[in-house]
């Protein structure tokens, strides 16, 4: 069974997001185990001039582009009508996959059901299925539990960021199609961003970051949350927070991991001064490794994390800050 | 100006869950059931934070499950809202989110709606599938993850704002429309015990799934899922942290360190 799959990206500020390349390469990878077929990649957006350059490099057959004013904000509505577009250029048997990021995970369903297409978020593994379609594993209840789930017809998934290894792409040099998109519905009309707040600066973003080191309560006050910004700096980590830390105005909502916060699934996870409630606990469960430094040898914390350091993260986190800087120099 | 929520029924999350006979999903036997607590009470407490602040008039609530899914939408009903609808599945009827996305659309052509309201993700699937499947089918916007939610009835806008990667978006967009929240303004309020006694009263309206076979089948994808689960399956228990022992810092981090590289190889 050959397959096309075609891979719609996300971009930020005009360039794709790490989590695009590693749906790409899986992408790739699919089709090789499904004994042939082709890869293509979908820009849709506004200003998508670098994003084309990028696209052109990674080993693909061909490039669809919708590059238009309109589709400046993200709409779910506009970006899965110009989707389908793009899906009715390629044959069957297809595939769409995106990055499960905000804008992958609200695409992804409705694109899968103005195709009346067999749909998975979060996809953390893909396999070509033995009479056609694509076979998919996916966490559930909170990472306690795996789904394999057959996926039927044509097939849109959304990966996961961190799941999938980014492979070097093979020489190519696509061709880049605009593609035509027309009238946009009702549905898709209307929706004007204001302004877009920027967070984090210049440190990686939680959701897509291979290692994330968070802070808690535990770290006492504002000033010492600094001890768990220098370990993510040295680790090249993003930074995240207990919902308590956002409650006593250390740092700002966007920092908050959980269930009112982000949901996450890095690598490696370290949790400093962290107690491991519940609504914390269902944002990280995912992650690969969990490391948590908690004073308390009872905290909850220690039942979810593979190791612990029963300590004062105050003392613990400038060792082992220092020890990564010295490695590195090393 | 009427609001529609969505809630699903679900597994208590302190549940210990079993693999079912069939090895393709969760054992129900003697699991205790709740409305999907963690997303949809926070979704129901923003849409009564609508009607309260906003001049939203009515609150419905939805739930496509079997019988025992009244429960949710008692919750729902003891926390606020007005009136609810079950569409009752049979237990041998296969469903996705997708297809329950269908019924939901299939039942909501005779549901007056200006906001449609869905949590972040059920506890369950986590899929965060429903909400904006939901768009598709009734034709109107989506907007997802969103934060803070003003209604500006008069002009048939919403002022929003939205998790990005990297920050967060203010935007202002047309409804009617389908929302999912991400965060509401409230944490979601404990019914009281009067508002329980209330709830039993207040109407809920039974649809069998099969009354409503024949829309769902005109929608694109139809009256079957288009997704199957061949598989559920639980990884070995997690053993609990391996303690590192140490006398000073230093000793903690050097630990840790070969640890991770050696061992756990994610440095
Ligand atoms: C509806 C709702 C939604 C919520 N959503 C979220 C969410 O999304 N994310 C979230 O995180 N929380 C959420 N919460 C809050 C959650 O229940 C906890 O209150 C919160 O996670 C606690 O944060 P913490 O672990 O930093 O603080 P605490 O629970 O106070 O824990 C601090 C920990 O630090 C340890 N400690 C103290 N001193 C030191 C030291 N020197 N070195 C090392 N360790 C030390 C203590 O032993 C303790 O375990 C939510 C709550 C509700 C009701
Ligand atoms: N069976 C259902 N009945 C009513 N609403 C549902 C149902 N399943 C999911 N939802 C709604 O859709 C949201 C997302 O669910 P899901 O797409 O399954 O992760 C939930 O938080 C609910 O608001």
């Amino acid at each position: 069974m050959t397959l096309n799959v075609l891979v719609i990206t996300d971009q930020r500020e005009g360039h794709l997001k790490p989590s695009s390349l590693e749906a790409i390469s899986e992408a790739r990878s699919v089709v090789e185990r499904s004994g042939g077929g082709s890869v293509t990649i979908g820009l849709i957006g506004s200003g998508l001039a670098e994003a084309q350059k990028e696209a052109k490099s990674q080993g693909v057959q061909r490039v669809l582009l919708a590059d238009h004013e309109s589709f400046k904000g993200f709409s779910a509505a506009a970006y899965a009508f110009a989707a389908e577009r793009m899906a009715a250029k390629l044959s069957a048997p297809l595939a769409i996959f995106l990055p499960d990021t905000a804008m992958g995970r609200e695409l992804a369903p409705r694109l899968g059901a103005k195709l009346g297409a067999g749909t998975a978020t979060a996809v953390v593994e893909i396999q070509p299925g033995a009479s056609g379609g694509l076979q998919i594993k996916r966490k559930v209840f909170g990472g306690k539990a795996t789904e394999t789930v057959n996926l039927l017809g044509t097939v849109v998934l959304s990966l996961r960021p961190n799941s999938f290894a980014i492979h070097p792409a093979p020489a190519g040099d696509p061709p880049v199609e605009p593609v035509e998109v027309g009238e946009l519905p009702a549905s898709a009309k209307g929706l004007a961003v204001e302004r877009v707040i920027s967070t984090r600066g210049d440190t990686p973003e939680l959701t897509e970051a291979p290692i994330v080191v968070s802070g808690g309560r535990g770290l006492k006050t504002a000033e010492n949350f600094v001890l768990v910004e220098n370990l993510a700096k040295e680790l090249g980590a993003a930074v995240g927070s207990s919902r308590a830390v956002v409650d006593a105005g250390w740092r700002p909502a966007s920092y908050q991991v959980g269930q009112t916060g982000k949901i996450i699934a890095p690598q490696l996870y370290i949790a400093c001064g962290i107690s491991g409630a519940i609504q914390h606990l269902v944002g990280i469960t995912n992650s690969r490794c969990i490391v948590a430094i908690n004073k308390d040898p009872a905290a909850p914390i220690f039942k979810v994390a593979d190791y612990g350091v029963a300590g004062d993260a105050l003392t613990i986190l400038p060792a082992l800050t220092s020890l990564v800087a010295r490695n590195k120099g090393a | 100006m009427d609001i529609l929520v969505c809630v699903k029924q679900v597994p208590d999350p302190e549940t210990k869950l079993r693999v079912a006979p069939s090895g393709k999903s969760f054992d129900t036997d003697g699991v205790k059931f709740t409305i999907n607590n963690t997303y949809d009470e926070a979704m129901v407490e923003e849409a009564l934070r609508m009607k309260e602040e906003f001049g939203f008039t009515a609150l419905r609530v939805i739930s496509v499950g079997p019988p025992r899914a009244e429960e949710a939408l008692r919750s729902a009903l003891a926390m606020g809202a007005d009136e609810a609808v079950l569409v009752e599945t049979p237990a041998d009827l296969p469903l996705d989110p997708l297809l329950v996305a269908r019924y939901i659309a299939a039942a909501a052509k005779d549901i007056p709606h200006d906001l449609v309201m869905v949590g972040r993700q059920a506890q369950d699937d986590e899929a965060g599938v429903v909400g904006s499947a939901l768009g598709e089918y009734l034709d109107l916007p989506s907007y997802s993850f969103v934060t803070d939610l003003a209604p500006v009835p008069a002009n048939h806008l919403l002022k929003m704002k939205r998790y990005v990667e990297g920050g967060e978006e203010v935007f202002s967009a047309p409804f009617p429309a389908v929302l999912s929240i991400l965060k509401g303004a409230k944490d979601p309020r404990t019914p009281t015990l009067p508002n329980i006694l209330k709830a039993r009263k207040k109407p809920l309206k039974k649809i069998p799934a099969k009354d409503l076979e024949a829309k769902v089948s005109a929608l694109q994808g139809g009256a079957k899922p288009t997704s199957d689960i061949l598989a559920f399956t639980l990884p070995p228990p997690r053993a609990g942290a391996k303690m590192i022992e140490f006398q000073t810092p230093e000793e903690a981090a050097e630990r840790l360190i070969k640890l991770l590289k050696e061992e756990a190889r994610v440095l």
